[in-house]
C-alpha cells in the first residue's frame, strides 16, 4: 500500500440501486470508502448508509455469518459480504461491485424475493420425521454416519448456492441445491423415518435428476459444503430405496443396542 | 449469467448437444436415400463429400469428441464422486477432447484436401 | 428418473457403439460410395449392430432434446405432450433407420 499517513486510501465501491416504484431499470451508484485492514464488505455498506446514503437498502443480521442474510453477489461471485474483508474483493480497477443475488426478483437494491427459495424448502419437508414411539435412550449415531452427513446439517439457508443455480436460473419449478441439500440431511439421518417418501418426492425431475452438475453451488457456498455430492448420492439412492428404506428399519431395531465402536 | 467452469462446461455440452441431435437427423435422411437404391444413394452422398463438408466433419468430431468427454467426466463425478476435482476433471475432458480433434481431424484435412 | 435413467445408460452405450463407428466407418477417411461400404453392411452382424447403434442413439437424442426443453420453465408444464412426440419421433426414426439399414442388400 502506498498510503503514508496523510492521505487514505479509498476504494470505489459500486452499488446496484433499483426502487421498483420510481425505476426503469437497475443502475450502479458508486460510493468513496477509506480502506482499513480490518473492514469487511458489511461494513463499507453501512459506512455508506450511515455516512453518504441513507437509502441504500440490504439485509443484514448477526455480522458473524451464521444467519444467512447478506448473501450478494460481488464481482461475478455470490458471497456472505458479513465475512469478506473489503480488500480481498478489489479488482484491478480499484472498484467491488455489489449486485443482489442474481435470478431473484429484486425487492430493493440487494434486496431480492427469496419467496421461491422458501417455497422449495417446505416442499421437502426439512423436518426430522421421528418413530412414533419414544426410544428409552438416546439415539447415538455412529461416527461414519456423522460423517456421510458431509457437514450438511451447518448451512445456513444464505441463498448463495440458489442462486447461482443455473438451473434455478432458467426454471423456477427446479427444487434446488439448498432444498436437496437439507432432503440429503434428512434422508441420511438414521432417525428419520420417511427416507422411501423423501427419496420418491426428490427423486423426479423437478427434483434431483433436473441437476446438470454445473458445481455453482458448491463454488457459491460460503459455508464450504457440497450440494452437489449430496444431489449425487440421492440419485444413487433414489434408484434403490425400497432397500434403502428396509436398512433403515433394521437400524431403527438396533437402536437399543450398543453401536460397534469404531 | 454466474460464470463458472461448470457453467462453460453446460453451456458448450447444450450446444455441441442440439448440434449432434440435428446432425443425427440430417445424417439419417442423407443415408436414407439408400432406400430408393444404390445410384441415389451414391448421388447424395457425393453431395456430401466436398472439400467443405470435409471440413464441417472436424467441427463435428469436435461436437462429439468434446460431448463424449463431458459425459465421462459427468460419469466418473456421479459414480466416483469426486467434485473436489471438478476443475481439474472439466480441464483433462477439454484437454482430451482438444487433442483427439486434432488427431482425428488431420486425416481428414489431408483427406479433404487431396481431393 | 426413468428419462434420466434412459438417458445415462444409453450414454453408456454409445461410448461403445460410436467408439466403434468411428474408427470402423471413418477411419481412416475415404470417398463413401455403396460399394465401399457393402461388404461390411453386408453382414449380419454388422446390421445388428447398426440397429442397436441406432436405438440407442435416438434414445440419447430425444431424452436430451427432452431435457432440453424442459429446463424452460416456460415448457416445463408440457411434459406429457413433450413424451408422447419423443415417443412417436423414436417409433417413426427407428423404423425408418432401421429399413435403411436392412436396405443395404448386396446387389444381386
Amino acid at each position: 500500500m502506498t498510503t503514508n499517513g496523510s492521505r487514505p486510501r479509498m476504494v470505489t465501491v459500486r452499488v446496484q440501486r433499483f426502487n421498483p416504484d420510481v425505476d426503469e431499470k437497475p443502475y450502479f451508484d458508486e460510493f468513496q470508502v477509506e480502506l482499513t485492514p480490518a473492514k469487511t464488505i458489511l461494513d463499507a455498506l453501512h459506512e455508506i448508509k450511515t455516512a453518504q446514503d441513507g437509502s441504500v437498502t440490504y439485509r443484514r443480521s448477526c455480522r458473524h455469518a451464521i444467519c444467512g442474510s447478506c448473501a450478494m453477489y460481488v464481482n461475478g461471485k455470490n458471497i456472505l459480504v458479513c465475512n469478506t474483508p473489503l480488500r480481498d474483493k478489489i479488482d484491478e480497477e480499484g472498484t467491488v461491485t455489489i449486485r443482489p443475488l442474481p435470478y431473484l426478483p429484486i425487492i430493493k437494491d440487494l434486496v431480492v424475493d427469496r419467496s421461491s427459495f422458501w417455497e422449495q424448502y417446505e416442499r421437502v419437508k426439512p423436518w426430522l420425521i421421528p418413530s412414533a414411539d419414544v426410544p428409552e435412550k438416546e439415539f447415538r449415531m455412529s461416527s461414519e454416519e456423522v460423517a456421510a452427513l458431509n457437514k450438511a446439517e451447518t448451512c445456513i439457508m444464505c441463498g448463495a448456492c440458489y442462486s447461482a443455480c443455473q438451473v434455478i436460473a432458467m426454471n423456477k419449478r427446479y427444487v434446488g441445491p439448498h432444498a436437496l441439500l437439507k432432503a440429503f440431511l434428512r434422508v441420511l439421518d438414521p432417525r428419520d423415518m420417511a427416507p422411501s417418501e423423501r427419496l420418491a418426492d426428490v427423486g423426479d425431475q423437478d427434483g434431483v435428476f433436473r441437476c446438470h452438475t454445473i458445481f455453482n453451488c458448491i463454488d457459491a457456498c460460503p459455508k464450504d459444503l457440497d450440494p452437489t455430492k449430496a444431489i449425487e448420492t440421492l440419485r444413487k439412492l433414489a434408484q434403490k430405496r425400497q432397500a434403502f428404506e428396509a436398512a433403515r428399519r433394521d437400524r431403527q431395531r438396533m437402536l437399543n443396542e450398543p453401536i460397534a465402536s469404531s | 449469467m454466474y460464470k463458472s467452469t461448470g457453467f462453460i462446461s453446460f453451456v458448450l455440452r447444450r450446444l455441441t448437444g442440439v448440434a449432434l441431435v440435428i446432425y443425427l437427423f440430417l445424417h439419417m435422411w442423407v443415408i436414407g436415400s439408400v432406400n430408393s437404391g444404390s445410384e441415389a444413394f451414391d448421388a447424395r452422398l457425393a453431395l456430401v463429400q466436398t472439400p467443405i463438408f470435409k471440413l464441417a466433419e472436424i467441427a463435428l468430431l469436435a461436437a462429439v469428441v468434446y460431448h463424449a468427454f463431458d459425459g465421462i467426466r459427468l460419469l466418473i463425478v456421479h459414480y466416483v464422486g469426486v467434485t473436489e476435482y471438478r476443475k481439474s476433471l472439466f480441464y483433462a475432458a477439454f484437454a482430451v477432447a482438444a487433442l483427439l480433434t486434432i488427431a482425428g481431424g488431420i486425416p481428414i484435412l489431408l483427406f479433404a484436401f487431396q481431393g | 428418473m426413468r428419462i434420466f435413467q434412459m438417458q445415462r445408460y444409453s450414454a453408456i452405450a454409445l461410448l461403445v457403439f460410436l467408439t466403434i463407428h468411428m474408427i470402423v466407418v471413418h477411419y481412416p477417411p475415404f470417398h463413401v460410395d455403396f460399394t465401399r461400404i457393402i461388404e461390411r453392411m453386408g453382414q449380419p452382424l454388422w446390421k445388428a449392430i447398426d440397429i442397436a447403434f441406432l436405438f440407442f442413439v435416438l434414445m440419447h437424442a430425444l431424452t436430451g432434446t427432452y431435457a432440453v426443453i424442459i429446463d424452460w420453465e416456460r415448457f416445463y408444464a408440457y411434459r406429457r405432450e413433450l413424451v408422447g412426440a419423443a415417443a412417436l419421433i423414436f417409433i417413426l426414426a427407428f423404423v425408418y433407420g432401421a429399413r435403411t439399414i436392412w436396405a443395404f442388400q448386396p446387389p444381386a
